[in-house]
């Protein structure tokens, strides 16, 4: 049977928005389409993990007191994790994860936190504590970017069959969460989507998060994966396509509930705007 | 002697406000609360208690034990002002106070008890005097409106640094026991717990906040988990969660529905863990002014959609408030352990008193047993169809209704028995749809 093997980071300490839902959504979409999905865990004082030998990593959002803490722990992953990311591991990064990835955050007292350095984007906490980017959030996103980004490596190898894929997996759609951070994260080269309601990585930016092939970071919870299946499946396909280097036809699922819900609240939230 | 006035009018006010709500059948709230703090911010250091005021916060279980201390206070023949119901925050207490006071602003009564928000005990007490703080718990609770838990739970700490009255603490909370060593010299700190009961884990099946020692960050060891994160623990490096108990209650049996606590057998009328604590609190409270807890115990119902119990057409239906994870969990880990075939229904809505993040859902362990089918309503009845339905629960066996009429019709078309959670403002609509 054909796995996904997924490292689940600080599940005891990045667990404060249900941010796991996330890994639970992967499996229920994996399962019901005769895949596995293996879930790894990494706390404190666990052995240290190879992140390139993982298909998927993923970590979420927590309290800052927690986050201060592993942030010295997952510090010393850094050369480890920048080498997953460029072979080509999926990486999934919610809230207070999408921040430690980046170079820096810049508390309220002017105190730096070091990022991972793996991204180039940096965050500064909003001073006035009690201000923050909180409420509903709908993006506009674009999960096809590969021939833009990376066109040297595609013309590498396989340059045909490669488009072929290119065109078959493209992702189009609007994304629904919730936003809840103090945070404004600077200096981002592609975002995950354009923002249609709701601030983004910034108050009332116009863009949210982080997208490369391999990676999505961003604010948004909700779980990001529970009213976007169409997130869900760019990320199964892209870690089977890459694991077993083939063509990987996802059998289409019963969606009924989340194409109610998308509907009911894309009409909630963008026919408020108007 | 502008707050006299301020008072003077106050009461002329209620005394009109309540005759149109007759009428009008309304509930005035803390709407008066509202009017006189804008008049007089300060109107409570004008307030003269003469008597001990009774405090309880928490995340969940304000209500129920406030009112079953009231309760046990009048059953010892006391005369009690109390606030109502969810007016738990400055004006509520505002409301509570002007309507009993006389013209004068006294308050003629043997105790004052009240229910207050968490956030609000530092801004209330700074203002009135207090002489008993019960503290129960601190869960995750609709972040996007409260914040984080820690950040609450410093608020209080530091308001207790200053004050040496009674403060009644929950030790199976690592969240709330912490607080007895926020004024070194308070000498009235008592601590309740309660043993071990039937359905205790060793390992935590649901989300909770204590996993950190809050003196040296270490990761807290667990002997067992009564539900989320209450139950017994200790920090293996400083020894914090080893406090001498005041109150231990022992021998919990939610089937026959007794338990011990020093040598007096107690009957209750609960099904759930949680409400034991809320018990072993109001015996605390009564120890403390050498009152008798046991009738109360035995006599008081839960009502109001806090566990309630209601036949409708002859169908079984308990009615139970949750608005946020820790609510949800228990109420599921009651279904649970009734072994009983039975249906859920499941209401959710995203209004401002409910905060409009629903994550928190996935918080929700919904590993239900012998439920045959679910229900969902609400505004985000759809959102909590696919939470159950990623839980593994048959997705032909949900059925969501954004109209909560059509999905009660839908729950009643069996008789099997029912489990119906809400959260905050989903629960009175959906109590009086289905009492109707």
């Amino acid at each position: 049977m054909k796995e996904i093997k997924l490292l689940y980071l600080y599940p005891d300490m990045l667990e404060l928005y249900g941010d796991y839902g996330n890994i639970q959504v992967l499996k229920y979409r994996l399962e019901k389409r005769g895949f596995n999905l293996i879930v790894d865990k990494y706390s404190i004082g666990d052995e240290a993990p190879d992140f390139t030998s993982y298909d998927i990593v993923f970590a979420g959002g927590g309290a800052d007191n927690e986050q201060s803490i592993l942030s010295k722990d997952l510090i010393k992953y850094k050369d480890n994790i920048k080498e997953a990311v460029e072979k080509g591991v999926f990486i999934l990064l919610i809230c207070g994860a999408y921040q430690l990835f980046g170079k820096y955050y810049k508390g309220v007292e002017g105190n730096i936190i070091p990022g991972l350095e793996v991204f180039n984007y940096y965050t500064v906490a909003e001073p006035d504590r009690k201000k923050r980017c909180i409420g509903n959030i709908v993006l506009k996103v674009n999960l096809n970017r590969y021939e833009k980004n990376n066109q040297e490596n595609l013309q590498s190898d396989n340059t045909e069959e490669k488009n072929d894929n290119l065109e078959e997996s493209k992702v189009e759609t609007e994304v629904i969460g919730f936003e809840n951070h103090g945070g404004q994260t600077f200096d981002i080269d592609s975002p995950f989507g354009k923002v249609l309601y709701g601030n983004g990585n910034k108050f009332g930016d116009t863009e949210e998060g982080f997208f490369k092939e391999n990676v999505i970071a961003t604010y948004l919870h909700g779980p990001l994966l529970a009213k976007n299946p169409e997130v869900s499946d760019y990320i199964i396909s892209y870690c089977l396509e890459r694991k077993y280097n083939e063509k990987i036809e996802l059998e289409k699922l019963d969606d009924t509930f989340e194409e109610k819900c998308r509907a009911q609240l894309l009409e909630k939230f963008l026919g408020e705007k108007e | 002697m502008y707050n006299t006035l301020v008072i003077i009018f106050a009461k002329i006010l209620n005394f009109f406000a309540n005759i149109l709500c007759k009428i009008l059948h309304k509930d005035n709230g803390n709407m008066l609360g509202k009017i006189v703090k804008k008049l007089s911010p300060d109107i409570l250091k004008s307030i003269k208690i003469d008597c001990p005021v009774i405090a309880v916060t928490a995340t969940n279980g304000k209500t129920t034990t406030n009112n079953a201390i009231r309760y046990m206070l009048e059953q010892n023949g006391k005369k009690v002002v109390s606030n109502r119901e969810g007016n738990n925050m400055e004006t509520g207490i505002i409301t509570a106070l002007i309507k009993n006071c006389t013209l004068t602003g006294k308050i003629k009564a043997d105790f004052v008890t009240f229910e207050v928000d968490e956030s609000y005990v530092p801004i209330v007490f700074k203002k009135i005097p207090l002489n008993t703080l019960v503290v129960l718990n601190f869960f995750r609770d609709q972040l996007d409106r409260n914040g984080e838990v820690e950040s609450l739970i410093l608020k209080i700490n530091e308001f207790l640094k200053t004050y040496d009255g009674n403060l009644v603490l929950n030790n199976d909370d690592p969240n709330v026991a912490r607080l007895g060593r926020a004024n070194e010299n308070n000498k009235n700190v008592y601590y309740f717990s309660v043993d071990k009961y039937k359905y205790a884990t060793e390992e935590q099946s649901e989300a909770g906040e204590g996993k950190f020692c809050p003196f040296d960050k270490t990761r807290l060891e667990y002997e067992y988990y009564q539900y989320s994160h209450i139950g017994k623990f200790k920090c293996p490096k400083c020894g914090y969660g080893e406090e001498n108990l005041y109150t231990k209650v022992e021998n919990v049996d939610l089937d026959a529905k007794t338990f011990k606590e020093e040598d007096i057998s107690y009957e209750f009328l609960a099904n759930n863990i949680y409400t034991i604590y809320n018990y072993a609190a109001v015996i605390s409270v009564a120890k403390l002014y050498d009152l008798d807890a046991k009738e109360t115990i035995k006599t008081f119902k839960l009502d109001n959609g806090r566990a309630e119990n209601v036949k409708i057409n002859g169908c079984e239906t308990i009615i139970n408030l949750a608005k946020n994870p820790t609510g949800a969990n228990v109420s599921l880990r009651t279904l649970n352990e009734d072994k009983e075939e039975k249906e859920l229904l499941f209401v959710l809505n995203d209004n401002s008193a409910d905060g409009h993040d629903v994550s928190w859902i996935w918080d929700i362990n919904f590993n239900v047993q012998n439920v045959t089918r679910i229900v969902t309503a609400g505004t985000r009845a759809y959102d909590m169809a696919i939470r159950i339905k990623t839980s593994g629960f048959d997705a032909n066996k949900i059925e969501p209704y954004l109209d909560l009429k059509e999905a009660l019709q839908a729950l009643y078309k069996t008789n099997t028995k029912k489990y119906v959670i809400a959260n905050y403002t989903a629960l009175q609509p959906t109590r009086r749809e289905i009492l109707r």
